[in-house]
């Protein structure tokens, strides 16, 4: 469970604020957050794993501050990012997957299976030992996701991991997310796949604006940006 | 560059590698004549060759440094010291191909043990983790720098001021920047920094990773 306590973030130079104070609690086993860029929805993902930390307020997972306990926090909460290429660190996707089990799975002979066994669960076992450079953006995708979700997390956020995908990549790797069988928290601009969570956030201006069904959240969504953009016009 | 194989240099463990490696760069430092650089050299190149290294940027790193050993070479003929030029070309093109041997047949995540092994002697100074995985960021940045200054050299083409250094520059290093900080963010969320400070029982480890608040 996941909960925000009047959360606030604001820029570390100017002061200003990026999230106003946030209280909520995330229960639900798919949960999208939608939003303008720059609206703060990132931000918001963000708490959940530590990555960022509240300047007010509190957020916890299952009972663990995030900023007492980011360590034991982030071994529950996997990320995944925009963007594979930098979420990738090491040369072979095999190796990889291996950085993120250095934490957890001691043995060495026990890491590479367990590696393996990842790359094979997301279809990727043919290409363990293929450089990352070599890697389309799509496999790269479901090579970070594998790597996620190798340190057997109990929930994972991601933050628009199908933005810079093709649609065929796009549709396969949230069917994936889509099957998994932990807590999902995901930020997207895909709004028909925004539609198929249990609970939906709207975020604007630094504000949850929206939350509860989705399909009504894509429609406050759509109907708040034409609002601006009439505004903008006139 | 690491490619699965059965060479004996593949099957060798990576301390006997990296010590032969360090034991080669100190007999190529000792002896200076041309005749036993030039024969370290093409003993390292065969080794490179019994490897059976990728096949591509295998040639163009070698042409590279052939040409920074014949630079090297150049400028000792200028001086008149002409064993000197064939000594110093040598030993370059000998300690490269040596290099890429090792590379190539030794998995990076053995380098990164053997490089975690090596420091932790000094776990109160640095976590044991964390030269190892600067040495695998850094090699891991190499293609990403490389695609980001193809891309900024394009876009500065495209904008028709293609002679303009700062053009290329400048994108190239805020986008680098930007690589930096991803990539950072990327250790801190899957808890590698975590890792590097369960290693020393210290602080520090957390805050190498932890970043700014992002300005979303």
């Amino acid at each position: 469970m996941i909960e925000f306590r009047g959360a606030s973030v604001v820029a570390p130079d100017s002061g200003a604020p990026i999230l106003l104070p946030t209280t909520l609690t995330l229960t639900e086993q798919r949960v999208t957050i939608i939003g303008a860029n720059g609206s703060g929805k990132s931000t918001l993902a963000r708490l959940i794993n530590g990555l960022a930390v509240p300047v007010e307020g509190q957020v916890l997972v299952d009972g663990l501050d995030t900023r007492k306990h980011g360590s034991r926090v982030r071994r529950r909460v996997g990320f995944l990012f925009t963007d594979p290429s930098s979420q990738l660190i090491m040369p072979t996707a095999i190796e990889d997957v291996m950085l993120s089990l250095r934490r957890t799975v001691r043995s060495k002979d026990e890491r590479i299976k367990a590696a393996f066994q990842a790359l094979d669960d997301i279809g990727l076992g043919d290409k363990a030992n293929v450089s990352v450079n070599s890697l389309s953006g799509g496999q790269r995708q479901l090579l970070a996701l594998a790597g996620v979700l190798s340190a057997t997390p109990s929930i994972v956020v991601a933050d628009e991991p199908t933005t810079l995908l093709d649609l065929r990549w796009k549709a396969h790797v949230g069917a994936l997310l889509y099957a998994l069988p932990i807590q999902l928290i995901e930020v997207t601009h895909d709004l028909e796949a925004a539609i198929k969570a249990q609970r939906t956030l709207v975020v604007d201006e630094g504000a949850v604006v929206f939350d509860g069904n989705p399909v009504d959240a894509v429609a406050h969504y759509r109907d708040l940006m034409y609002r601006k953009s009439v505004g903008e016009r006139a | 560059m690491y490619r699965p194989g059965g060479s004996p240099l593949h099957r060798m463990p990576t301390v006997a590698k990296v010590g032969l490696l360090l034991a080669w760069a100190i007999v190529a430092m000792v002896f200076s004549d041309p005749i036993t650089a030039s024969g370290m050299a093409l003993a390292a190149v065969m080794l490179l060759i019994s490897v059976l290294p990728p096949l591509k940027p295998t040639l163009r790193g070698m042409a590279f440094i052939a040409v920074l050993a014949l630079l090297a070479g150049a400028y000792q003929v200028y001086r008149g010291e002409y064993d000197s030029a064939i000594d110093i070309g040598a030993d370059v093109i000998g300690l490269f191909a040596a290099s890429l041997a090792v590379t190539s047949s030794t998995p990076m995540s053995e380098l990164l043990d053997l490089a975690t092994a090596a420091a932790r002697p000094f776990r109160r100074i640095i976590p044991p983790a964390i030269p190892g995985l600067m040495f695998a960021i850094v090699l891991r940045a190499i293609p990403e720098v490389a695609t980001i200054m193809r891309q900024s050299r394009d876009a500065a083409r495209a904008r028709g001021v293609n002679y303009s250094p700062g053009a290329v520059i400048i994108p190239t290093a805020s986008r680098t920047v930007g690589f930096a900080i991803d990539l950072g963010a990327a250790l801190h969320a899957r808890g590698i920094g975590d890792e590097a400070r369960a290693d020393t029982g210290a602080p520090s480890a957390e805050r190498l990773t932890r970043l700014p608040e992002p300005t979303v």
